[in-house]
């Protein structure tokens, strides 16, 4: 029982982790039908950013910010001056963010090398509470926490305020929403930016739990692509619901099947995509 | 068909010809080339003719590889193993086609991404053949009447090959099947009004494009006596989509100039400087931010542009007013 609570728990962090960074992905395909490949950079970046601040002996906290914010910047620069000249023009953008996977992941080879690097978890929580025998790191709790709270913020900001009501209206019907007299590009490039603070936030709070190493953006991205698909392009709450599933499924795949837990997840997507082809909350038609 | 006949004859001539004017570290290097070229065109098949834009078509060619690799233990013939290959890769790509093709564009390019992904991460994960750090093998191209040991025999062994695929390519592509796919390309909802079914012409496209990555996978194994579950990376699918971009799409032989160009430069580069990632990277934005076609294309634009043209006199518009002569005058 213990240890059914303890993969639980560690499911699910590994599961928020994965939605901080499926949600961005998501929310920015369904608005701006722009698939970011690059997505998993933003998060690696954070992490290797974060890495480098916290190595030189600064805050934890405060690292995590200015990490998110340079990732920012980086969003910002990149969607002003590169993606957005390929709206609607997916093959074009699939080929550019693939290409900036390589030179981002390349520079980060280049500063930080190859080796396999972690942020130390931060002070105030490097403790663990006790479940009967078993024991859970206090700081995977806190990784729940907050992405338990960006989902409430993400339905909040949906549901309840006007930024909310142009989204979810530009999702369905973009040109419309424009053609209202709101200022489109201004919308795209804040969703985009929301999109990669939040991978940003994730990559770093990730940064003592999975740790950084070259082409790891690959398998996050990957992931994240699975879970975008699973819990349907577009939709926040896909990719919660999602993010949990493949978490849980992970971490007990691991120690159930640990032969074929890599191919679960993905026969979990094989599965729903038969008989879903949008995915679970999808509304985006394939 | 004649005039694919003489294009694939052409080819074969100069592939022929091709050892006597290079230097044999430049064969070694060109018989990489053949191989990815081969691979290159099957996906240019798809990407180009089919538009199905794959991020996941090193899934095939790692199972070729593997296939000559894991059953090369049991046996030499070539006659075996590379149908083994292509017959695998083949069937693999019917499962995954089925599943695949149901969805488009993006949805398409992530579900084949997610398929070798899991390949990779299996193989690397898995100890049944030789998990993270691959499967080495001495396999040599065993014809029945001779083995081939030396790198120009290999050349020429590869070319085969590379001469073959290119004519069937070539021979699809001008087919009704080959009509039929590239008009669901173009119009897809006017093909289904037609009476076309579309997805059986992509998922014919789809397997043949998977077993000739397979046979190209196998290939491979027959240059590097090796197979690794690199073969199956994103890293792996991304290089032979930039060689399809470097050469041009919608073109057979596009894909073969971007392989050779993309090997050139990536042993040229990897020569001077470590970054030859961030090289490609770089690149690759260029090309898209460029984005006018590949190679192809651009040759066909400048010999376009070289061949003598009628002298024209234009009026501001650009209308032509007469026709003139080499001398000015009008005709």
């Amino acid at each position: 029982m213990d240890l059914f609570i303890v993969n639980t728990l560690s499911g699910l962090t590994y599961g928020m982790l994965l939605f901080l960074m499926a949600s961005g992905l998501s929310i920015v395909f369904g608005l701006m039908r722009i698939i970011n490949l690059a997505h998993g950079s933003f998060f690696l970046f954070g992490s290797y950013v974060a890495y480098a601040m916290v190595s030189r002996g600064m805050n934890f906290w405060l690292a995590l910010l200015l990490a998110t914010i340079c990732v920012t910047v980086l969003a910002f620069l990149l969607e002003k001056f590169l993606i957005s000249r390929f709206h609607g023009n997916e093959a074009s953008q699939v080929l550019l963010t693939l290409g900036l996977i390589f030179v981002i992941g390349d520079i980060s080879l280049w500063i930080w090398g190859g080796d396999f690097l972690s942020i130390p978890v931060p002070s105030i929580m490097d403790f663990s509470f006790a479940i009967n025998e078993s024991s859970f790191p206090i700081y995977r709790l806190f990784v729940i926490a907050i992405g338990i709270a960006c989902a409430v913020l993400l339905w909040y900001f949906e549901t309840k305020t006007k930024v909310g009501m142009i989204v979810r209206a530009g999702v369905d019907d973009m040109e419309m929403v424009g053609a209202l007299g709101f200022n489109i590009r201004l919308i795209f490039t804040a969703v985009f930016l929301f999109g990669a603070a939040l991978a940003a936030i994730g990559g770093v709070l990730s940064g003592p739990i999975l740790g950084m190493y070259p082409k790891m953006e690959f398998e996050i991205l990957v992931n994240s692509l699975v879970i975008v698909l699973i819990g349907g392009l577009g939709s926040w709450k896909g990719a919660f619901i999602g993010a949990i599933l493949i978490g849980i499924i992970d971490s007990f795949g691991k120690i159930y099947l640990p032969d074929v837990s890599v191919l679960l997840i993905f026969v979990v997507m094989v599965i729903v995509l038969m008989f879903k082809p949008t995915g679970l909350f999808g509304r985006v038609e394939s | 068909m004649k005039k694919s006949i003489i294009a694939t004859l052409l080819l074969a001539v100069s592939v022929c010809a091709l050892p006597f004017v290079i230097s044999p570290f430049v064969l070694f290097m060109l018989t990489e080339v053949l191989i990815m070229a081969i691979f290159a065109m099957s996906l240019g098949l798809i990407m180009g003719y089919g538009g199905l834009q794959s991020l996941g078509h090193s899934a095939f060619f790692g199972i070729g590889a593997y296939s000559v690799a894991v059953l090369s233990e049991h046996l030499t013939s070539i006659y075996l193993l590379l149908p083994a290959a292509i017959i695998i890769s083949g069937l693999f790509a019917l499962l995954t086609g089925l599943i695949a093709i149901r969805n488009k564009g993006i949805f398409f390019l992530m579900i084949t991404l997610a398929f070798t992904q899991m390949l990779f991460l299996l193989f690397r994960q898995s100890d049944l053949w030789g998990g993270a750090d691959g499967v080495g093998t001495s396999v040599k191209p065993n014809l029945g009447f001779m083995e081939i040991a030396s790198p120009l025999s290999l050349f020429y062994f590869v070319g085969v090959f590379f001469v073959l695929a290119y004519f069937i390519l070539r021979l699809f592509v001008n087919s009704p099947l080959g009509k039929g796919l590239k008009g669901i390309m173009e119009n897809e909802g006017r093909m289904v009004a037609l009476g076309y079914h579309v997805k059986k012409y992509q998922i014919i496209a789809y397997v043949l494009a998977g077993g000739l990555a397979g046979l190209a996978g196998g290939l491979y194994v027959f240059k590097t006596q090796f197979a690794s579950p690199e073969l199956f990376s994103v890293h792996m699918a991304t290089t032979v989509l930039i060689m399809v971009f470097i050469g041009g799409m919608g073109t057979l032989f596009g894909p073969v100039i971007g392989a050779g160009v993309f090997i050139f430069l990536q042993n040229y580069i990897s020569t001077m400087t470590d970054r030859w990632s961030l090289i490609m990277g770089l690149l690759f934005i260029v090309i898209v931010l460029y984005n006018r076609g590949g190679i192809l294309q651009l040759l066909q634009l400048i010999t376009k542009k070289l061949t003598p043209k009628k002298n024209l006199l234009m009026d501001k518009k650009g209308a032509t007013i007469i026709e003139l002569n080499e001398s000015g005058k009008a005709k």
